[in-house]
């Protein structure tokens, strides 16, 4: 299983490398906002350039997902492993261990940040103890919605499909976050879509010739 | 009809169900969008004289002021809706961060700016840091900063096991809104609270450092208080209730005037503060409003800490939430929830006696902290409340008077002026909002096709679930629609419920009209793909049920197989089943009989005579 994870890391290490890119850019935007707050005037270049760097990552996590399945169907890689001794739910599972741990390397050094900078310079009042935690956690389940979105687009022959179907279903899909907040609902949602996702996936992936 | 691959066959339906969310999902944010760039744009095409009502005179101010001969406006009350912000600030993203923020409704922290005050969960204490002025015998002042800890038994500087815990303790965030706007608010130290576990209500005194505990309310009490005080829902979206004293015009050699044309009147008595004279106005004198989860308004007695009890003169309440008038009627008893946002103003009139027995002064609120001498005794008196509901859609709003006995004066419901051929007549502000403006039909048509592109039994859902929703979370639904028109008739009282369930049934025809050309589409593909008779009536089923949803997950789902023409009808078949799907007959797979001719190494006499054409075929 280590193997497996090890070798999707190893093909994708482009999105690894990536993610802690990312992270590190996140972590110096928090830090610069909280530095150069000022009430009177909007932090006008961290949004300038946090928002695009949040588009960016949305999308590469999808396209992520969507790039593991493309090769693997393209190159024929799990026909390839399936000859070893290796069942197609281990291939499938270390895939998405390893798209888990992409998003994990980019949200989890943000999040430790976010919380030591609240708790160094917030006043000892319990106004954002929730609300990281929970914007975290609907964070990391939308990044994982993207993914899984990547995951069921990318298992085609045809290069143009994936790209623009993920790329159009998370258009489609990021807006959640504004209709529904961060609050329980939201993560119901994203939970419920996740799993119909990755049932979905699996079932295209167990039964599909490779 | 078995297929021959078992495997598939067990997760088919895991599968479709799977796929079925997923698509719902995706389907779903796309309508919400168009649904609500449709509402956004109708309120904002909205004519103005559907967002304000007023009611004038107001109907509380005793006659001898109303009726002065020297009062040029008299006194009014007018609540203004905001359609333009109710779009993007009813998105739960919004909602979420307003909600959270210090004096919001899901914030611990009642407010913070250098001092602050928050209900620590882990101690059950309240926590109230202030900045307290010092004069000192050199008359210089000295700022001292104080932090208390306030439980149910008492207040303390250090966090006190013995003061006890509150559990869930809501306070009159009137006095946080007073506190603001006083400068001087050393004299605002008295905090009333409410603590829906424990039932009891609290005076907390900041100055004595003591806790009144109220009379704990019985178990067999209906009364569930959800707001004490200051009692308004989405005030950050509608600050919308005002109320304006009599007003006199000053003379003009009167030494306040300043040349700026708002100073030219003045109120016939004092209030306080021109400007930010709300908080005072807002006073219900000796008592305290407190809202019931039904929507009715009691009074409790400040000092005792007491619900005023049912007497002949004062019947106890101070009246309810009034009923906006909706698109498919209105309801007399709605509750907090029903509505999207409510503001309540009480009303009182407050007499001051100096220690000169001919001085004397009355004002309106509570305005005393602006007084250079304390007064020597202070006369209160409660003369009603006007409250404003704004109907759960946003489209209606209600104005209503209530005297000092909890009984309604005055109503004043939201309306549309409609103008035709010279005439003008009003009409329900609702249907002004869906058809009244230019483009408003369009954009109500667009809507409603919108809704209609939902799952038929989402709708029905959202019909039998109308009212279940918190009226707010009801504008961020994605799948329950409690705004859609089927919906708003699911809130109608007026015919029996069979009645009613059959015109619903006719506000989504469109919708039942698509399903059914859709579950035929279905039903004639899934015999072409040769499902089983039974998976066929459930996708026919779930077609009529979820429409447009169910569709495009059959579209995703259904087997994906090369058909092969069957030699019994002639018709296109599977061939992964044992028999054909269309004519029941076996799979006849042609038996491969070898060919008699055989291709040889080299020449060589094949029996029955060489012939020309068999010695063209050796292959070297």
């Amino acid at each position: 299983m280590f193997a497996l994870i090890k070798r999707e890391i190893q093909d994708h290490i482009v999105y690894f490398i990536g993610a802690a890119v990312f992270s590190a850019v996140f972590i110096i935007i928090s830090i610069s906002l909280i530095h150069q707050y000022d009430p009177k005037e909007p932090p006008l270049f961290s949004i300038g350039f946090g928002v695009p760097a949040a588009t960016i990552v949305i999308f590469g996590i999808c396209a992520m997902g969507a790039t593991q399945m493309y090769l693997d169907k393209t190159r024929k890689i799990s026909a390839l492993l399936s000859t070893l001794a290796v069942s197609r739910s281990r291939i499938l599972l270390a895939r998405i261990i390893a798209g888990i741990l992409a998003i994990l390397i980019l949200f989890v050094p943000l999040t430790i940040a976010s919380g030591i900078l609240l708790r160094l310079l917030s006043p000892p009042v319990p106004m954002f103890g929730g609300m990281v935690f929970e914007i975290s956690v609907v964070v990391f389940l939308m990044a994982f919605a993207c993914y899984c979105i990547g995951l069921q687009t990318g298992w085609n022959s045809s290069a143009l499909t994936p790209s623009l179907g993920a790329l159009f279903l998370t258009c489609i899909f990021i807006p959640l976050i504004l209709i529904k907040g961060f609050g329980v609902h939201i993560v119901v949602i994203l939970v419920l879509f996740i799993v119909a996702s990755l049932i979905r996936t699996w079932h295209t992936f167990m039964t599909t010739s490779l | 009809m078995k297929p021959l691959i078992k495997g598939t066959a067990l997760n088919y339906p895991v599968k479709v169900f799977a796929t079925g969310f997923v698509v719902l999902a995706l389907l779903s944010i796309p309508l919400f969008w168009f649904r609500f760039a449709c509402e956004t744009s109708l309120a904002v095409r909205m004519s103005d004289d559907v967002k304000s009502v007023f009611i004038r005179p107001s109907g509380l101010v005793p006659p001898e002021f109303e009726n002065d001969p020297n009062v040029t406006y008299r006194s009014i009350v007018s609540a203004r809706m905001r359609f333009e912000e109710k779009g993007l600030l009813s998105l739960g993203i919004f909602d979420y961060f307003i909600a959270r923020f210090p004096g919001g409704r899901r914030s611990n922290v009642y407010f913070s700016n250098g001092n602050w005050m928050y209900f620590d969960k882990k101690s059950g204490q309240i926590v109230h840091r202030y900045t307290e002025k010092q004069i000192m015998p050199d008359k210089t002042t000295l700022r001292k900063e104080v932090q208390l800890y306030v439980g149910p038994e008492g207040v303390s500087e250090t966090r006190d096991k013995t003061l006890s815990r509150f559990i869930d303790p809501i306070i009159d965030l009137g006095w946080i809104e007073r506190r603001w706007v006083d400068g001087r608010w050393e004299k605002l130290r008295e905090l009333i609270l409410y603590d829906k576990k424990l039932r009891c209500f609290y005076k907390i005194d900041f100055n004595q450092r003591t806790v009144t505990k109220g009379p704990k309310l019985g178990k067999d009490d209906s009364n569930k208080p959800i707001q004490i005080g200051l009692l308004s829902k989405n005030n950050s979206l509608f600050r919308y209730l005002n109320w304006s004293p009599p007003r006199i015009r000053v003379p003009d050699e009167d030494p306040n005037k300043t040349g700026n044309s708002r100073t030219k009147f003045k109120p016939i008595i004092p209030t306080g503060p021109e400007r930010d004279a709300g908080p005072y106005l807002r006073d219900a004198g000796p008592y305290l409003l407190v809202l019931d989860e039904t929507g009715r308004i009691y009074l409790l007695d400040k000092g005792t800490l007491e619900f005023v009890r049912r007497t002949p003169e004062l019947p106890g309440t101070a009246g309810r939430l009034p009923g906006p008038e909706t698109y498919f009627g209105s309801r007399n008893l709605v509750t907090p929830r029903d509505l999207f946002g409510y503001e309540v103003w009480p009303l009182a009139l407050t007499t001051y006696f100096f220690e000169n027995p001919e001085e004397v002064r009355v004002t309106f609120g509570d305005p005393s902290f602006y007084f250079k001498r304390s007064p020597a005794r202070v006369e209160r008196k409660y003369l009603g409340m006007f409250a404003a509901s704004l109907s759960r859609d946003g489209t209606a709003m209600v104005l209503a008077v209530f005297d000092e006995k909890g009984k309604v004066i005055k109503t004043e419901y939201s309306r549309f002026l409609k103008r035709e051929d010279r005439q003008t007549s009003y009409i329900q502000s609702s249907k002004g909002f869906f058809f009244g403006a230019p483009w408003s039909p369009a954009l109500t048509i667009g809507k409603y096709l919108a809704e209609n592109l939902h799952p038929p039994i989402l709708s029905v859902a959202s019909y039998l679930t109308a009212s279940s929703f918190e009226a707010a979370s009801g504008h961020r639904a994605l799948f329950f629609l409690p705004n859609s028109f089927i919906a708003m008739m699911g809130r109608e009282r007026s015919e029996n419920f069979a009645e009613r369930f059959f015109s619903a049934l006719w506000l989504i025809l469109p919708s039942i009209i698509l399903a059914i050309w859709l579950a035929c589409r279905v039903s004639k593909d899934a015999v072409v793909v040769g499902l089983s008779e039974n998976a066929r009536a459930y996708w026919i089923i779930g077609t009529l049920a979820f429409g447009l949803t169910a569709y495009i997950t059959y579209r995703l789902t259904r087997p994906k197989i090369t058909l092969v023409t069957c030699l019994n009808c002639g018709k296109m078949r599977r061939p992964d089943m044992a028999k054909c799907h269309r004519c029941k007959s076996d799979w006849h797979v042609p038996e491969l009989t070898p060919p008699a001719w055989r291709v040889l190494k080299g020449a060589e006499k094949v029996d029955g005579g060489p012939t020309a054409d068999a010695e063209e075929t050796v292959v070297e």
